[in-house]
């Protein structure tokens, strides 16, 4: 009986549909799939590009179609691709290595210790990450062959390594910082009672809790070496020692070497693995950005 | 500073002078200052009684000093009457035997002269100490290591005894203790698919009964008599290490706490060997007796005197002459000299000399510090408080010491070095010899005058132009999709959401590079253009064109993360707020606007402002989109093109048409800006106003 009535019934939560909401409800499904496609077209081009044989320099949409892998053979034989790819990981993965290993230093002695000029220096990292990198460009050539000479050895690749890891120092500290922060002493305070020095502190009791924001700052400075144009451009000047960004750029920037469908697949390469990334971690990218901004 | 008629002790305390001559001293210092004017030969007359009884302690003190150099000399003896007495064989036992036993001697030597000086009972008190405690921690090593003598001879015992009947105990027990967890397992995979329990419950009891398995093989091997001994002997071990680190560590920090309580007597009333050391760091610390501190200043003292100052002198350059290098900039010398280079040696040179600079400062201050408290009555630290105070205090200081040093260097000195840039003429003429200019490169830029100071104006124009359309229009697609999409009634959230992330998870340079590509003239996007107006249209050469492209473009790429950011605050507002509103008669409509638009505004402002910041920045979307072109060389000279942003002007001006001072100069005003911006947002913000730094 229960079920004959239910037909009949309206059982929703919602208050019923009028017409002008459905409407405007209709408009709204029109316009994100409007936008769906907006999205969409651009990226799947250059999806379909990089697999399309029948283009040779240009990209050409629309015409014949012919599958083919030529253009990423292309890229894996007469362009050192590879080594771009090697570039950047190990630049990335030094930059995080680096990033943390400074950062988880100073966000712990900035949240959990209250020394002299610690107030001023805060204002100082404050100050000096709103300065953005590229103002050093005119200096970063000429203090690399002064260091060069310091310390043989010391190539453009470790300078660059150097520069993003110094560059973020001062606001993943803030981050860092404000994380900790967030973490009550006493539990740091039973741990010294029972006898831990300040290292011990940090390890058995802060770094397991704040692993996650530790996460989130590896990934961010591993992938900023992948998507920044600029430093590479300025610092490193052999074609061997390129990361992606500006190893890729060389294929479309000029008319003589032009290879766009190679480019296309080369993008599509790079962007995979950081889509998939972010796709899997958009929650915790998102937090970390926005404790990010709002800076502890 | 005045000698007083009595001292006080780091606590707090004070305490009456013992020795006497000095309280004398401190008596007539009394009266002078009491009736100025008055004759020292009559004070001293006063002071008769005084004066005879200093003397006295003069002279008795005189003679304990010889007794106890005597008491001292003897020690040698006194170990040898010692060594016939101690039974143990171990070398740690033994000598802290002898060590109690000789203080036990000095205790009771210094116990009579404790009227005499301060020194005297805090050396009879601390002796005590030693004799009363080292006993006890050398009774429990004593029993430790016969303990752990009995186990590894009962250890080696074991070994030999046959040990098959056990380990086939053991293994018999392993196998049921398998063979049940298997059941246990086979049981719960029924319950599973039967659907009494959920697939998580399932996991989870699996785990669990894994471990619990695991836990009870472990604990029955233990009980294994081999893994029993050994087990035993490494912890005996452990005891051995750990228990005498700890006891000994007590008995340093009660001498400590002695130290703190009694007080000391110099006859020194001016801290000069503060100012006497003042140039050489350590030494002071070493006269004043902490000789393990003082060999840290000493390494700072051959850092400023081997490093710094040799290098602001010019020696060990890379090039140029340390800081004399800045005011000469390589002027009159060789085709290799180059100005930056000793531009920047200059301003290393300056960094490395303020740091020798507070390495001198800090070491004064410490023995000044310390001289002063001597005076008053204050015992200085010894080594083991210092380790503890370091240890503390210290931490923060040589943590942060390597990210100081590389932002000094690779953050800070690029930027000094920028500004100093912005005050030369470093341009195309003058590549390898600039010199200084004073502000006529920001003249030249604020009048717009000269072949880079002149589009300045028109690139600020659009920079401007360009940082507020741009951003304002991702925020504002990023805004609406969010309100969208998270409507009640959208289904399919997680796909739309998924799809909107991509412009931002897609590397940034890629899709502007791609985008770049079907805009060229003959590319996919012009075509397009032309068979839908019926024009040629070739966006990269119209500046409009150009420029509306790239706001748009900027659009696309900028709306994921605000559709983001406003998704996870609209997921985190609270539902019973639009229930109130419901029962109150809100519609939809207003809703949103008095509800979830406030709270949008509110949360997201400060990474609002982040936004127009990256975006007045934004160099990569111009460089590499129509590397700033198209060009206009009758409004814009032959660098800058008409979508070029400051950023992007500095870039072409320093390193590509070498302009460096010029573009120094612009990078300076562009960063004050940006400072400016960025701490308005700041102030702003929660966090600071609460002062929760």
């Amino acid at each position: 009986m229960i079920k004959q009535k239910k037909k009949g019934l309206y059982l929703s939560d919602r208050p019923p549909l009028t017409p002008l909401k459905t409407i405007l409800l209709a408009i709204s499904y029109i316009l994100l799939f409007a936008y769906v496609f907006v999205i969409l077209w651009p990226l799947a081009q250059i999806v379909l590009s990089s697999f399309n044989g029948s283009q040779s320099q240009y990209i050409r949409i629309g015409g014949t179609y012919q599958f083919s892998f030529k253009h990423f053979k292309f890229l894996f034989e007469e362009k050192p691709f590879l080594k771009w790819v090697i570039n950047t990981i190990v630049i990335a993965v030094a930059t995080a290595l680096l990033t943390l290993l400074f950062v988880s230093f100073t966000g712990y002695a900035y949240s959990r210790y209250r020394f002299k000029g610690r107030k001023a220096s805060l204002m100082a990292i404050m100050l000096i990450q709103t300065i953005p990198t590229f103002v050093g460009i005119a200096a970063f050539y000429t203090l690399h062959s002064i260091i060069s000479a310091a310390i043989p050895g010391f190539s453009r690749q470790m300078f660059l390594v150097l520069i993003y890891a110094g560059g973020g120092i001062a606001s993943n500290t803030f981050i860092l910082k404000g994380y900790i922060d967030s973490i009550s002493t006493e539990l740091d305070d039973a741990a010294r009672i029972d006898g831990c020095g300040n290292f011990q502190v940090y390890r058995l009791i802060i770094m397991p809790i704040v692993r996650p924001m530790l996460a989130i700052i590896a990934l961010w400075s591993f992938i900023g070496p992948f998507l920044d144009y600029m430093l590479p451009s300025i610092i490193l000047g052999d074609p061997e020692q390129y990361t992606l960004a500006t190893g890729l750029y060389t294929l479309i920037n000029d008319s003589r070497n032009m290879h766009q469908p190679a480019f296309a697949a080369g993008g599509l390469l790079t962007a995979l693995p950081i889509v998939i990334l972010f796709i899997a971690l958009q929650k915790q990218l998102v937090s970390g950005l926005a404790s990010g901004a709002v800076k502890g | 500073m005045r000698y007083g008629t009595t001292i006080v002790d780091d606590i707090g305390n004070e305490h009456p002078r013992r020795n006497l001559s000095l309280a004398l001293k401190g008596e007539i210092e009394k009266r002078q200052k009491a009736e100025p004017n008055k004759d020292v030969a009559r004070i001293k007359s006063e002071f008769e009684s005084l004066t005879k009884s200093a003397n006295d302690y003069d002279k008795s003190l005189a003679d304990v000093r010889r007794e106890e150099k005597a008491f001292l000399a003897k020690a040698p003896e006194r170990k040898i009457g010692f060594e016939k007495t101690v039974t143990d064989r171990d070398a740690k036992i033994r000598k802290w035997c002898f060590e109690a036993m000789e203080s036990a001697a000095r205790a009771e030597f210094y116990g009579q002269h404790i009227e005499l000086s301060y020194d005297y009972e805090l050396l009879a008190r601390q002796h005590r100490m030693i004799a009363e405690q080292l006993p006890d921690i050398a009774s429990v090593r004593r029993k430790t290591l016969n303990e752990l003598e009995e186990v590894t001879a009962e250890l080696e015992r074991a070994k030999q005894e046959d040990q098959s009947q056990a380990k086939a105990e053991f293994q018999q027990y392993r196998q049921d203790r398998l063979d049940q967890r298997k059941e246990e397992k086979a049981n719960l995979k029924k319950l599973y698919k039967e659907g009494q329990i959920s697939s998580k419950a399932f996991e989870n009891e699996k785990r669990q009964r894994d471990l619990a398995a695991s836990e009870d093989i472990r604990a029955k091997k233990q009980l294994l008599p081999v893994e029993m001994l050994s087990d035993r002997k490494r912890y005996l071990k452990h005891r051995l290490r750990h228990d005498e680190k700890q006891a000994i560590t007590v008995l340093h920090s009660d001498i400590a706490d002695l130290r703190r309580k009694t007080p000391i007597e110099i006859s020194k009333r001016f801290p000069w060997v503060s100012y006497l050391t003042i140039s050489v760091p350590g030494l002071g610390q070493l006269m004043l007796g902490q000789s393990v501190k003082s060999i840290f200043f000493f390494i700072g003292t051959l850092y400023a005197y081997l490093i710094a100052i040799p290098y602001a002198l010019g020696r060990g350059n890379y090039r140029g002459q340390g800081i004399f290098g800045l005011i000469s900039l390589a002027k009159g010398g060789s085709r290799l000299d180059r100005s930056d280079i000793f531009m920047i040696e200059g301003v290393i040179a300056i960094i490395l000399l303020v740091i020798a600079f507070l390495i001198f400062y800090q070491s004064f201050r410490d023995v000044h510090k310390n001289e002063k408290r001597m005076i008053k009555g204050i015992r200085i630290n010894n080594w083991f408080e210092t380790r503890t105070v370091a240890k503390r205090s210290g931490f923060p200081y040589f943590a942060s010491a390597p990210s100081a040093l590389v932002t000094l260097f690779i953050v800070l000195l690029p930027i000094a070095v920028t500004v100093l840039i912005s005050f030369t003429n470093y341009d195309p003429k003058h590549q390898s010899k600039f010199s200084w200019i004073g502000l006529a490169n920001y003249k030249q830029i604020f009048l717009g005058e000269g072949i880079a100071g002149k589009p300045f104006w028109l690139i600020t124009g659009w920079t401007v132009i360009w940082t507020l359309f741009a951003t304002s229009l991702a925020i504002f697609i990023g805004f609406v999709l969010a309100l969208l999409v998270n409507q009640d009634r959208i289904y399919g959230k997680r796909f739309f959401r998924t799809i909107y992330l991509l412009p931002w998870a897609v590397p940034a340079f890629i899709t502007i590079m791609f985008f770049s590509i079907m805009f060229s003239p003959d590319g996919p996007l012009t075509n397009l253009l032309h068979q839908l107006t019926g024009q040629i249209i070739n966006i990269k050469d119209s500046p409009w064109g150009t420029r509306i492209v790239l706001i748009l473009l900027q659009g696309w790429l900028g709306s994921s993360y605000v559709f983001l950011l406003c998704t996870g605050i609209l997921q985190s507002i609270p539902k019973d707020l639009y229930e109130a509103a419901n029962i109150d008669g809100a519609t939809g409509f207003q809703q949103t606007r008095h509800i979830t638009i406030p709270i949008l505004l509110f949360q997201t402002a400060p990474l609002m402002i982040g936004q127009y910041t990256f975006n007045f920045n934004n160099f990569s979307i111009i460089y590499l989109f129509n590397g700033g072109g198209p060009f206009e060389p009758s409004k814009y000279g032959n660098t800058a093109g008409s979508s070029d942003l400051l950023i992007s002007y500095i870039y072409k001006l320093t390193i590509q048409k070498q302009f460096q001072g010029i573009g120094a100069a612009i990078t300076m005003i562009v960063s004050l800006v940006l400072i400016f911006i960025t701490w308005i947002g700041f102030s702003r913000s929660k966090s600071f106003r609460e002062e929760k730094l």
